[in-house]
């Protein structure tokens, strides 16, 4: 009787300790979707079943082990086979399989239906940071890792959001449901939010689909889940998710300002202005290879500053930015930025970090070349 | 006939008594098994198609 209660007291607090451990942050989390709650259950579900079996399993083991040792007189059996008992063990683990795989099937079939969407979004994997396109909506951007360099080299206490912080976080309405349309420029990434149970290789000359329709507003992240280079690690995900018409009017101003820098285009810039926005631009694209002095990384990525061939030979130089370097990690950018963002990177790389050139690219010259 | 995919059914199920396989590897003929081996694949594959495509309505 004692023993029993031991027993019992023990079993007991071991549960405790495990479902405290899976409220700790050491479970997958619950999210904020409906299709993530579904797979969030269906992942305890699953779980319980295991640790059933397990503790029939090994109890009726370890039970037969004590009971039946040898010291106690035991004899063991010899017999060769026992056709009802045999039917019974793999009877039960076949249903056991048919009754896990039915719930699990008709969410895959769920996870999978990306139809009447209310919002197309193109998911485009770059080494190393995310492009998202608002299909239609003429809106579009680049979304790059924000945490300081300094805190990565540990000159820097490193934040709560450490390597999970982007400039430009993806925006999404609550309560509509969203398609997502992955790809890649280069090598296969994975987008991957826990929180929105979204998890979908991005892979060049393949468009995969997914959709999310989230229910609480709020900041979920994500990282790159499938290995993918020397910066695998720093081209995290961050959705801003905001109610349906807060995310109206800030899509319109997004639209706004994309359409005031079309207009750009067409005036003449200063030097002042294309380089301050060439230095934003070079910060957020080209720096994770290039380093933010423009040093590089020998062989693989050519410093810029102080790099003759390149100071002397301009049309190399735009040749190099919009259409990239065949068998290099070089990427053609004329897809990515628009012609104001070209023109400025390209004047700051001609006359930052003691490049003296002198030279202004202007956005009209570009926009020529792009036609 | 009906032996052989007896036995045939007890391997796709993983199970089978002492008894039957004796009788099969002393009457049996191997091609016989085979011929049903195939056979019952091709049956199973249908119906596991027929399950799912009336699932799927």
């Amino acid at each position: 009787m004692r023993k029993s209660l031991a027993w019992m007291m023990g079993a007991g607090s071991f549960l405790g300790l495990a479902s405290s451990t899976l409220a700790n942050g050491w479970n997958m989390p619950v999210g904020v979707t409906d299709v993530s709650r579904e797979i969030y259950s269906l992942h305890m579900t699953i779980f319980w079943i295991c640790v059933v079996i397990g503790i029939v399993v090994f109890g009726v083991m370890f039970y037969s082990l004590f009971r039946y040792r040898r010291s106690r007189g035991a004899k063991s059996a010899n017999f060769h086979e026992n056709t009802s008992v045999e039917v019974v063990w793999t009877a039960i683990p076949l249903l056991i399989l048919v009754g896990m795989a039915l719930p699990a099937t008709a969410t895959l079939k769920r996870m999978y239906d990306p139809s009447e969407a209310e919002l197309d979004v193109m998911v485009t994997g770059q080494q190393w940071r995310w492009h998202y396109e608002y299909l239609g909506e003429d809106v579009s951007f680049t979304s790059s890792l924000s945490t300081p360099r300094s805190q990565v080299n540990g000159e820097e206490e490193k934040d709560e959001n450490y390597l999970l912080d982007v400039d430009e976080p993806l925006v999404l309405p609550v309560g509509r449901k969203v398609r997502f349309l992955m790809t890649s420029d280069d090598v296969i990434h994975s987008w991957w939010v826990p929180d929105l149970a979204v998890k979908q290789d991005s892979i060049p000359g393949f468009v995969n689909e997914n959709w999310v329709r989230i229910e609480e507003p709020g900041i979920y992240r994500g990282q790159c889940a499938e290995l993918c280079g020397k910066d695998h690690a720093f081209m995290p995900i961050v959705v801003r998710a905001v109610e349906a018409d807060e995310f109206d009017t800030w899509l319109a101003e997004r639209q706004e300002a994309a359409a005031a820098e079309a207009s750009g285009v067409d005036r003449e810039w200063g030097m002042d202005e294309l380089m301050e926005r060439g230095e934003q631009v070079y910060g957020s694209i080209c720096a994770t290879c290039h380093q933010p002095d423009g040093s590089g990384a020998e062989p693989t990525f050519p410093a810029l500053a102080g790099n003759e061939a390149l100071l002397n030979d301009l049309d190399r130089h735009i040749d190099v930015v919009l259409n990239g370097v065949s068998g290099t990690p070089m990427a053609a950018y004329r897809g990515n930025l628009n012609p104001v963002e070209l023109a400025a990177v390209i004047t700051y790389e001609r006359n930052a970090w003691g490049n003296e050139s002198g030279d202004a690219v202007q956005p009209s010259e570009i926009q020529a070349l792009l036609e | 006939m009906w032996e052989v995919i007896k036995s045939v059914l007890a391997a796709f199920f993983g199970v089978q008594n002492e008894r039957q396989r004796h009788r099969d590897f002393q009457h049996g003929k191997p091609v016989a098994f085979v011929a049903a081996g195939i056979a019952l694949a091709v049956v199973l594959v249908v119906v596991v198609a027929a399950v799912a495509i009336v699932a799927a309505r």
